[in-house]
């Protein structure tokens, strides 16, 4: 019946040759798909003027945006000032939405296009599509390194597996088991295989000369089976995330295997209906998923410890192991430029849903000598977050070349 | 390559020449000539000069424009027992669109001078070929209306522009 009533989302059909002229391809391209990767921007600082006023009666604190070439006015609410100062350009209409129910905890879906049609109205804004990697690479299509890092974006970026259709599979997972994982029973066993953890890497760790020796006469390819097991449990990764929901009372979306930015092969769950629980929820939810590894490492671990000294067994369930708790620390250490589960409990706790992007442009100014206003605990979080990142990021590509480099001589 | 006798009955099923009698169809089978495209090749690209129109024998074809760079619209598909390239063969000006082949396809292509032959030798088989030509014209002017429209509505919706409010 809703069929009927809501009209179809219109879609063009494109043909796009290939590069020799001699192929091409059909893509079907949706309307909706392509206005939720605009990009608005507002006009350039000195065009608008933003005032602040606060209502007599109800003390709600309201704003002014003057558009100074046109002489528009338009009231913007606290909700809609938000909204408004990300749009620079840079940030898509997802990335907002996404801000926003950060932010305020809940999604009212007519908010951003309504804000949209009103500043258009008032020309106060202009929308771009598309992603800046892929606009630079458009750009430079002469470049022959360039066209072909383009074509296998393009291709991979097209690879995705999935599925709408889940919900009643996790459901099931969780009412056969998955429940058990909720609990106070599991929370103490995460604890104990932790701490078991910990001291068989201890002890791995003082006899490392001679696990990595087990590896045998190709390291190399050891740690790329080691890596490629890896991504397969970044599905139970996926899989642990979904259960939160379903335990939470909340809906999973969708579940699928697809190529993150075109070149990082990883699985997915949909879990944007947490945000419609509480703060408490979306903190467990993003936790549990990262367990897993902290689980699978310290299983690695304890077989290392006990297969034969110097043999590839050891050395295959050490490398494992260390990959895992790798993991568990990137996925949950919210200071490494990525926006991964941790990053979103930080940002979280601090109420700051733009926590990189505010940080990376506030660092960006202060480069240019162009930081705007005087120093706050904001400016200080900023600096701190990409301090931080910047000096964890160096140290975990020196650990990790400093592990390569010894387990290869 | 088929026999007269054979795409005489192919054309008995095609809308062009349902009111062709027989004998009439076989003498103008022999006047087509049959073109094979295998999947992705080009016919013709929009630009090109052109005076012949063709029938889908097998397979089908993807007419589409050029946008931008590398893109085309795709403007539709033909297949068995519909015609295109009708318009250059009338006006003599240059392809409107690019034909490409979606599969492998078998074409009959009807020139200039052959359409004309039809005309003097059978002006009643000439006046229902161009008949239902221009009933085939009525109803692609309407699907490109339609296109028109289906493309506006893609644009107010990837912009989210508020025409109403305005």
């Amino acid at each position: 019946m809703d069929t009927e009533l809501t009209p179809r989302r219109a879609k063009l059909e494109l043909l796009v040759r290939g590069e020799d002229d001699a192929t091409f391809e059909l893509r079907q391209v949706s309307a909706a798909a392509a206005w939720i990767k605009m990009r608005p921007q507002r006009l350039p600082g000195g065009e608008f003027e933003l005032a602040e006023v606060t209502s007599p009666v109800d003390r709600q604190r309201r704003f002014i945006l003057k558009n100074a070439a046109t002489e528009r006015y338009l009231m913007l609410s606290e909700p809609e000032r938000f909204l408004w100062e990300r749009m620079d350009g840079r940030t898509s209409l997802q990335d907002l939405a996404t801000a926003y129910v950060l932010k305020y905890g809940q999604f009212d879906f007519e908010v951003i296009p309504t804000l949209i049609r009103k500043l258009q109205r008032a020309q106060l804004l202009t929308l771009s599509p598309g992603s800046r990697v892929r606009r630079a690479l458009q750009r430079n299509r002469r470049r022959r390194v360039l066209q072909a890092a383009e074509h296998a974006l393009t291709a991979l970026e097209r690879i995705n597996v999935s599925s709408r259709r889940v919900h009643p599979f996790f459901d099931r997972v969780y009412r056969y088991g998955g429940f058990l994982l909720f609990t106070p029973a599991a929370v103490v066993a995460c604890l104990g295989l932790a701490a078991l953890g910990l001291v068989a890497g201890v002890q791995l760790w003082r006899e490392a000369d001679e696990v990595a020796k087990g590896l045998g006469a190709n390291p190399l390819a050891a740690l790329i089976v080691v890596k490629l097991l890896f991504l397969a449990t970044l599905a139970l990764h996926q899989l642990v995330h979904g259960l939160a929901l379903v335990h939470y009372g909340r809906r999973v979306r969708e579940f699928g295997f697809t190529f993150l930015h075109g070149f990082v092969p990883t699985f997915y769950v949909d879990v944007t209906d947490i945000f419609m629980a509480s703060r408490r929820a979306r903190i467990v939810t993003a936790v549990s998923g990262t367990l897993v590894h902290l689980v699978l490492g310290t299983l690695w671990f304890l077989l290392a410890v006990r297969s034969p000294d110097g043999g590839f067994v050891q050395a295959f369930a050490a490398a494992s192991g260390m990959i895992q708790l790798q993991a568990f620390v990137i996925a949950l250490y919210p200071f490494c430029f990525i926006e991964m589960d941790g990053y979103h409990v930080l940002a979280d706790v601090l109420g700051l849903p733009t926590l990189k992007h505010d940080a990376l442009a506030y660092a960006g100014a202060l480069a240019r000598g162009a930081a705007p206003g005087p120093w706050g605990w904001e400016s200080g979080l900023w600096v701190s977050y990409v301090v931080l990142s910047g000096v964890s990021v160096a140290a975990f590509v020196a650990f990790n070349v400093w592990m390569i480099v010894h387990a290869m001589s | 390559m088929p026999s007269a006798a054979e795409t005489a009955t192919f054309l008995k099923t095609v809308r062009l020449f349902k009111e062709f009698a027989d004998p009439e169809l076989l003498a103008f089978a022999s006047r087509l000539h049959a073109r094979s495209l295998r999947r992705g090749q080009v016919l013709f690209r929009e630009g090109d000069h052109g005076d012949e129109m063709f029938v889908v024998r097998e397979g089908s074809v993807i007419i589409s424009k050029a946008v931008t760079g590398r893109v085309e619209q795709v403007l539709g598909r033909e297949s068995v027992g519909s015609f295109f390239g009708e318009m250059s063969l009338f006006d003599r000006s240059p392809r409107s669109a690019t034909i490409q082949a979606e599969t492998d396809v078998e074409l009959l292509g009807l020139d200039r001078d052959n359409l004309n032959l039809l005309i003097e030798v059978n002006p009643r088989a000439a006046a229902a070929f161009f008949h239902a030509l221009v009933q085939v014209f009525i109803e692609r002017l309407r699907a490109s209306g339609n296109l028109v429209a289906e493309v506006t509505r893609w644009g107010l919706e990837a912009t989210g522009l508020d025409v109403e409010g305005r």
